[in-house]
Order: C-alpha cells, then structure tokens, then sequence
C-alpha cells in the first residue's frame, strides 16, 4: 500500500518538473540567444551592439510584444487570430481621425475606439464559439470586412492626425528612460500575471488542452472561449495606437506586417499552435528575438530580397533549435544522469 | 496496407439498403453539392444584371481570372486534408511568376519548359515544406511560414520591382479559347481535378484522408505517416507551381509579391469548399468551385455597382455564412445517413 503510494506521487513529480522545465528552458533559451545576438551584432556594424540599440529594440518591439500577447492568448485556447493586421489599422484610424483630427481634448474617445475594437474581437468570439465556424476562417472573415470597411470609410486616404496622448505615450521619457520601454516593462508584468498566476490563464490552458475536460471540471468554457479574441482585439487596436504615436499618422496598411511576426513569435516563443502549451515570457523573447534580427539585418545593407531570405533562415534555424524532441533529448539526458 | 485499402473499399460497396440514399447524399455533400448550388445560382444572379455573362468570351474571362486561385486552392486542399496549413502558396507563385517574367521563353517549346521549370519550383519547395514537417516534426503552419518568407526573399532577389514580360506565345493563348469556345485555362483545371478523382482512390489518397482524421490509427493501421505527409506537401508544390505558370500567362508580367494575396483567398476558398480545416475530410473539387464562387462574387458585386472598396465586406459575410451554413447541412447529411 505505501509502495503503491510513493511511486503513484513520485510520477506525479516527475510529469510536473517536465513541463515545467520545458517551458522555462525554451524561456531562457531565447533570452540567451537575443543576449548572444545583440552582442555579436557588434561585429556587423559598430553602430549596433549599444545601449542605444537595446532602446531601439525595446521600442520597435513593444507593438509586437502587444499584438503577440492577444495572439498567444488565442493561441493558448486553440484558435489563430488573423484579424490583427484589420484591427491595428482599426485602431489606428480611429485614433486619428475620431481625436487626432480637430478635437484633441476629447480624450474618452480613445477607451471609446478600443472598445470599437473589442466589439470586433466579440463578434469574431461569436462566430467561432456559437456558430462554430473555425477560428481560422472567422477572423480572416472579420479581419476582411474590417480592413474593407476602413477602406471605404476613410476612401482610401486616412486623415487626421496623432492625438497628444499616443505621442506623449511612444515620445516622451520617465525617469530618463524611453516611456514606451517603461510601458513595455508593465504590459510584460500585467501579462504574464494575467496569463500566469491568475486563475483566468489557468482555464486558458485548461481549454487548450481539452475543452470537454474543462467544461466537465466545472470552467465556464464559452466566456473564456471568448475572452481571448476580445483581449486579442483590444491589444491590436492599441498597438495601432501606439504605431500612430510613433509615426504620427495611419495608415491602411499599418497592420500588415504584423500578422505574420505576431504567429512567428509566439511559435518560436515555444507555443504548440494547437493550444494548451506555452508561456507569455516565451512569446516576449520571441517578439524581441525577431525584432533584434529585422534591426540586425536591415543593418548589414543587402538589398531587401537577400535580407528577407536571411530572415526567413534564421526564422527557420531558431524552430529547429527549439524543437521539442530536442527538449525531450535533454530531458531524457539529465534523467540518465 | 493494400489489404487495408480493399477492406475498406469492401465494406463501402455493400451498405444495408436503406441507408443508401443517405449515404449517397451525405457523399454528394462531401463532394461539394452545396458550393455547386451556391455557384449556379450566384452566376444566375449575374446574368440577370449582365445578359452577356453566358457568351463564350465572359466564361473564358472569368475562367482566367479563376484559375490560378483554383489551382492555388487545390494545393491548398491537399495540405488541408492531411490537417496541416500551407503558407508557402504566397511564396512559390511569387517565384514562378518572376521566374517567367524574367526568363521568358517563347513558343509551345518555350511553354513546355517553363511549366517543366514552375513544377520544379514548386515541387522542391514542396519537398523541403515535406521534410521539415514530416521528418523533422516541425509545426506546419511555423515551417511553411519560413519557407515562405524565403520564397519572397528568392523572388525579390530575381526581380526587385514589378517589372519584366512574360513570352508572348504564353499569355496569348493560355488565355485563349479552344475552338472559341472552350477556355484553355480551364483545360488545366480540368486536368487537376480529373487527377485527383483518380488519385482519391488510390492508397496514397485513403492515406491521405487517414492521417488527417487521426495520425495515431493510421499508423498503427500501416501507413508510412511520414511518406504520405512528405508527398502531401510536394504534390501540393507542384499545384502551387502551376498556379504560378498560370498567373503570369495571365498577368503577362512579374511582381515579387504577386502570390501574397491569393495566400488568404485560398485558405477562404478551401473553406468555402466545405473542407474542414480541422483535416481528414473535404474535396479538392469543392475547393476549385470556392475559388470560382470568391471570383464570381467579385464580379457579381462590381456589376451590382457596389464600390470595389467595400468588395471585402461581402466576401467576407459570404464565407462566413457559407461556412455555418455548409455545417448545418453536413449535421443533416449526418443524421440522414444514419437513419
């Protein structure tokens, strides 16, 4: 009886200090390579492998940091959220022209045009929770008739321009430090709090794992099927708020290269794209490990063609690298030793 | 494993009699009856506005136009099916149309040779998507999203601006009609589906449909998981390739990006379909009247007079209704086929 009990708990340890590892070790991986990589980026170009450079990635990163945090959420619960370019231009064009243009002392429009914002996410939650249409197909759906519904509403050109409070927020310095860094600092923490050590995240990945499981358990299942793709939205229609304070106006292309990095940074995080699997931390190295690459490469001075296929390699070298068979091969190495 | 294949062929043959028209329709379903319905009746509604949308050139017009989303969606189809996503479709019709646009070759030798050329593009592409999934077990989604990236890199290192001509014999008579009536891009599709049909049936094409319904019984039941995935991806490539050929014929000219937007479209197309995107069903077919429909629903929306900005909201609204819509009629498919 005390035997059956010892080994019933002695695999329960083990299962618990696997996954732990595996998601700390993926962790610390990336933080490692970003360390090695900003350093080496010294011999490429002496401008690079600065402090400054640091505070460049820091803030060319946080957009994505934003958009990739919404992302991994969605993710975690087994869905993709393609609308995020559609909802950063969303963001971005109501920030401009509901107060950038002629009433910029209408600062409530701004929570007004988030929740704009959220609304979408909602109605794509809706579609993919009650009407069941895969998460995929829905928000390639919303993010469509979004991105089209700008198009036509602002006839092509947006107007308008940075409210105050977006260039106060991406220009301005705290404590002699970039402010967008200090944001960046807290959005990190909020984060990972949320998806991390409140019980929200745990259904999160509760759900991943197994949606019939949960619901059996006891977790309100559809509201936190929900929740992602309202967060998701909301993230990236603030990140086109921030792009807008960066760059003083929208545009109707803003959004687009975010889609693809907000995927790659999660999955290179150590994320499984079926859900259920990975950290916030993780997707953080991810986003400022692809951020530190564009600002590398642009920085040798190829032409784009070549400074894209290098990217696309690198992306490419870092999944392999963090592949999970290899986690297991290190794992079952220090089991052995 | 050919065992397998002539048990479960066996067991088809011979359903109790009542449930056969069941079966037969739930089986219509899987082939695409609701996109082909959705298609009548939008090209119905389309020449209602535009009575010259039955003469032989608008088919033909239309039909060149479809194409190279059709055969982008048919590869599409094939990643699909085995439950994984291709993004590298962008990449590899992005390289094909520079690679014609650069290299023109011209005459029906010339012709012969570049699709031989955009086969190759594609299929090695597809093979190296076939590798890093099947062997190296990377995520579909994350290998093909480099590969992709890589592909654009490739197109934009052969041509960096839009720019270059495709050889003339090639964009005039792809575009052509065969004896004025039938539209030679439409002889390509055609092939593609007849292909398929054929290959439906044979073991790589049960495998196919077993390792997207569940990876783990197929392999227990026999099936090289991995060779079947690998050849999954290359076959895919190739239909990627000829989407490429097809697009140049058709634009006559090159542009590094040409195949980013058709990437969404066919994932909307496939979807459109009825394939589920969570693998082991679907049919190619479908998929090719999805692209159609996306096609056609622009045309229908441009004579309706509504401005071309707001074309996406519809598209949109329709997929999303198709999609509900195809899964209610496949639950009654279902319960039809069980009574």
């Amino acid at each position: 009886m005390s035997n059956e009990t010892a080994t019933l708990s002695q695999t329960g340890d083990t299962r618990k200090a696997a996954r732990i590892k595996r998601e700390t070790v993926s962790t610390i991986a990336i933080a490692i390579i970003c360390v090695v990589l900003l350093y080496l980026s010294r011999f490429i170009s002496p401008a690079l492998g600065s402090w400054s450079q640091v505070e460049t990635v820091l803030i060319l990163g946080s957009f994505l940091v934003v958009v990739a945090f919404g992302q991994g959420l969605v993710i975690l619960t087994g869905g993709l959220d393609l609308s995020i370019p559609a909802l950063i231009t969303l963001g971005g064009v109501l920030s401009t022209t509901a107060v950038g243009a002629g009433n910029p002392d209408a600062w409530y429009l701004l929570p007004a045009a988030l929740l704009a914002c959220g609304f979408v996410g909602f109605l794509s939650a809706v579609g993919v929770v009650w009407l069941r249409v895969p998460p995929f197909i829905m928000t390639m759906a919303t993010s469509i008739i979004v991105a089209s519904a700008a198009l036509g509403i602002t006839k092509g050109t947006p107007r308008g321009y940075a409210p105050d409070a977006a260039v106060a927020l991406m220009k301005s310095h705290i404590l002699g430090l970039p402010s967008p860094i200090v944001f960046v600092i807290g959005f990190v923490f909020l984060g990972w709090l949320l998806q991390e050590r409140s019980p929200l995240g745990r259904y999160l990945y509760a759900i991943g794992t197994n949606a019939e499981a949960s619901r059996i358990a006891g977790v309100p299942v559809t509201a936190m099927q929900i929740f992602p793709y309202v967060i998701s939205a909301m993230c990236a229609g603030f990140a086109g708020f921030m792009l807008v304070g960066y760059s003083s106006g929208a545009t109707l292309r803003m959004g687009d290269d975010y889609l693809l990095p907000s995927i790659a940074a999660v999955v290179i995080g150590g994320s499984s794209i079926l859900g259920g699997q990975g950290s916030f931390l993780g997707t953080v190295g991810g986003a400022f490990l692809l951020t530190i690459l564009g600002t590398i490469i642009s920085a040798i001075g190829l032409e784009f063609g070549l400074r894209t296929i290098i990217e696309g390699t690198i992306i490419l070298i870092a999944l392999l690298l963090l592949r999970e068979e290899l986690f297991n091969r290190i794992r079952s190495i220090r089991r052995k030793a | 494993m050919t065992d397998l294949t002539q048990t479960a062929t066996r067991s088809e043959v011979q359903p109790p009699q009542g449930r056969l028209a069941g079966q037969t329709f739930a089986r219509l379903l899987q082939g695409g009856l609701i996109i082909v319905i959705l298609y009548l009746s939008l090209y119905a509604l389309y020449f209602y506005q535009q009575p010259r949308a039955l003469s032989a050139g608008s088919i033909a017009a239309l039909m060149n136009n479809t194409v190279p989303l059709a055969l982008a969606a048919a590869g599409q189809t094939f990643v699909i099916i085995s439950r994984g996503f291709d993004l590298s479709v962008a990449g590899v019709i992005s390289v094909c149309n520079v690679v014609m646009a650069v290299y023109p070759l011209d005459g029906p030798g010339g012709a012969i040779m570049s699709i031989l050329m955009c086969v190759a593009i594609g299929g090695s592409v597809g093979a190296v998507n076939g590798f890093l999934v099947a062997y190296l077990r990377l995520q579909s989604i994350a290998a093909t999203l480099a590969t992709m990236i890589i592909c654009q890199g490739v197109a934009l290192v052969i041509l960096n601006a839009p720019g270059g001509r495709v050889a003339d014999w090639l964009s005039y008579e792809l575009t052509d009609r065969l004896f004025k009536t039938i539209p030679i891009s439409g002889l390509f599709v055609l092939a593609v589906v007849l292909a398929w049909l054929y290959l439906r049936r044979t073991s790589f094409g049960i495998s196919l449909y077993a390792i997207g319904a569940d990876e783990h019984a197929a392999s227990l039941s026999g099936i090289n998981v991995r060779k079947v995935r690998f050849f999954t991806f290359v076959s895919a490539g190739v239909l990627y390739g000829l989407a490429g050929f097809m697009l140049s014929a058709q634009t006559a000219t090159g542009n590094p990006t040409s195949g980013t937007p058709l990437l969404l479209l066919s994932f909307a197309a496939v979807a459109l379909g009825g394939t589920s995107l969570a693998g082991g069903k679907g049919s190619l077919f479908a998929s090719v009247m999805g692209a159609a429909t996306l096609m056609l629903l622009q045309k229908v929306l441009f004579s309706s007079g509504v401005s071309s900005f707001y074309t996406g909201v519809f598209q949109g609204c329709v997929l999303v209704i198709a999609v509900v819509f195809s899964g209610l009629i496949e639950k009654l498919g279902e319960r039809a086929a069980k009574l």
